[in-house]
């Protein structure tokens, strides 16, 4: 195990003016457990508490309750050994901009306590790794989003630690960009390093990770494989407009092949298994009751419906 | 400890020498005051000499780039708080302090040697010190350095907006300026300014400079400004690394 956190809480006073301040509950209890050498997710909507999450187990922000060990060492008693065995690359990069790439790494490397020459030497590496050697000394302000996410990356990785936390690591990328850094971080991985990411693009979750929780409102609502969680709603989803949403809902959930209904705005989804052999008896089913269609759709399930499922909110929706 | 203050210090100074004309912009100004202001200080001089003229605004020019200078430095931090540099140095194995005292050793090294080029222009001038109070003053800059600059990073980090921080740094700097005699002696002063100064810290180093450039070392400012902005120094770099910590929420 190479994180294992307990009941993790965190509330922040927030300032709200003219001496008043308030409780904000970032995360409200959560227990994480993540094996070493995989690729573990945590999928959310903005502010759902994953950075805060990533925070604490990174020893930057000390847990209000609840305890967590990272690479066998208690993040708030033990800090300094925790952040001997970790990389942390938050979401804004940490990139100084008006210095060369190299120099950050460099001095990053060296404050882990290699010499000059092991920092110049790990940084050659590092930069052929991640394509950076030609840009190496340029200021990182004059790079693009995605060479400068790179930097990020190969920064955190310097004192080759066994764990790294990446916080968002594709927001802001193009998708040639996104591709690149999942495949930078599968190699990561498959080299026997863990990674715990924060992401709320579903597909980045699903494609990229081995195991993943979804969190909404600080609390964990569904944890497991992608698979696994997938598989807890049916194989696909049928998404319809139609103008009699509470009618159709009704007669839907009573066929035998649906296996549950959602309702969101102004469509319908309905799950089912095999959706291209079913799809012909709902559409009888619908006519027979004169219910007429706007549109419809049939997809394979995602973790949007996961997240559906357990929230009543799609995540696209989710603010 | 200190290999971490001197990497950091060392990197800074790659940050320096890349863009080296701020420094030298920034030194512009007390040339000009020595250039445009010092002459007009020779009516009130007892033999009415540039070179008195000189004694008496040199170390208060020397004085205006401590605060000029590293009052300012702070800005450059506020944006650390944002793209995430001191989110990212704060879990790394750096030891905290480092990460201000590396900065705080750059800005007291570069306000040392401004000084030096201050003293040069005023020697062209015509100001003539002992090699003692040469150095003695210049030791005087690099304690208000780590004053000022400390001053400045704690600022910088509790307040955390650019805009904040400018209207507060605006506010102080005039009072504190013209409370240190650093235009006119403070002995021109009424007597109420007199006893305000006294709470100035800075009127100390205008003070001891004063002494010191006549020689006068035993003066009574002189020990009290090397001990007040030692102490003031610690005090200011304890409050920005606990501000530091404070970061993270």
């Amino acid at each position: 195990m190479i994180i294992e956190a307990h009941d993790l809480r965190k509330t922040f006073v927030a300032k709200r003016g003219r001496g008043k301040t308030e409780e904000v509950e970032a995360v409200r209890g959560i227990d994480l457990a993540v094996d070493e050498g995989e690729i573990f997710a945590c999928l959310g909507p903005n502010g759902a508490g994953k950075t805060t999450t990533v925070r604490m187990l990174a020893t930057f922000t000390a847990p209000t309750s609840g305890t967590a060990r990272v690479a066998g060492f208690d993040v708030v008693k033990e800090a300094a050994m925790v952040r001997e065995r970790i990389g942390y690359v938050g979401q804004n990069g940490g990139v100084d901009e008006n210095a060369p790439g190299l120099e950050s790494l460099v001095l990053a490397g060296r404050i882990a306590g290699l010499s000059r020459k092991q920092a110049l030497a790990r940084a050659e590496e590092l930069f052929a790794t991640f394509s950076l050697t030609e840009i190496a000394n340029r200021p990182v302000k004059t790079l693009s989003g995605g060479q400068k996410r790179r930097f990020s990356l190969a920064i955190g990785l310097v004192n080759r630690p066994p764990l790294v936390f990446l916080d968002e690591p594709t927001t802001g990328l193009d998708p040639q960009n996104r591709a690149n850094l999942w495949d930078e971080i599968r190699t990561l991985r498959d080299q026997g390093t863990s990674v715990l990411l924060t992401t709320h693009y579903l597909d980045e979750a699903d494609a990229l990770c081995d195991r993943l929780v979804i969190v909404d409102h600080g609390k964990i609502v569904a944890e497991g494989t992608p698979e696994k969680l997938k598989k807890e709603v049916s194989g696909d989803v049928v998404t319809l407009r139609l103008d009699d949403l509470e009618g159709a809902r009704k007669l839907l959930a009573a066929q035998p092949y649906i296996t549950e209904t959602q309702t969101e705005g102004e469509s319908l989804r309905a799950y089912l298994d095999d959706g291209e052999h079913n799809l012909p008896a709902l559409l009888r089913a619908l006519e027979a009751e004169d219910l007429a269609i706007r549109s419809i759709s049939l997809d394979r399930a995602t973790l949007d419906d996961v997240f559906l499922k357990h929230t009543g909110r799609s995540l696209r929706d989710a603010a | 400890m200190l290999r971490h203050t001197m990497l950091f210090a060392g990197y800074e100074f790659g940050v320096l020498r890349r863009n080296l004309a701020w420094p030298i912009i920034g030194i512009m100004q007390p040339v000009l005051y020595l250039l445009l202001f010092a002459p007009l200080l020779t009516s009130i001089a007892p033999n009415g000499t540039l070179a008195e003229a000189l004694v008496m605004f040199t170390p208060a020019a020397l004085v205006m780039i401590a605060l000029f200078g590293s009052m300012f430095a702070g800005f450059g931090m506020i944006n650390e708080t944002r793209n995430g540099v001191l989110e990212r140095l704060a879990v790394s194995q750096a030891w905290r302090p480092a990460i201000i005292l590396g900065r705080v050793v750059k800005d007291m090294a570069m306000l040392v040697l401004q000084s030096v080029l201050v003293l040069g222009v005023a020697a062209l001038m015509g100001l003539r010190i002992s090699l003692a109070a040469m150095g003695l003053m210049l030791l005087l800059m690099a304690v208000t350095g780590l004053f000022s600059a400390n001053l400045s990073y704690g600022l910088a980090l509790a307040v955390r907006d650019e805009n904040g921080m400018s209207q507060i740094v605006q506010f102080f700097l005039l009072p504190l300026m013209l409370l240190s005699g650093l235009m006119l002696p403070m002995s021109v002063a009424p007597e109420w300014m007199q006893t305000v100064a006294k709470f100035n810290p800075l009127y100390y180093a205008v003070e001891a400079g004063r002494a010191m450039f006549v020689d006068d070392f035993t003066h009574s400012t002189v020990p009290i400004a090397f001990g007040l902005f030692l102490v003031l120094g610690v005090l200011t770099l304890t409050w920005s690394v606990r501000s530091l910590r404070k970061l993270a929420g």
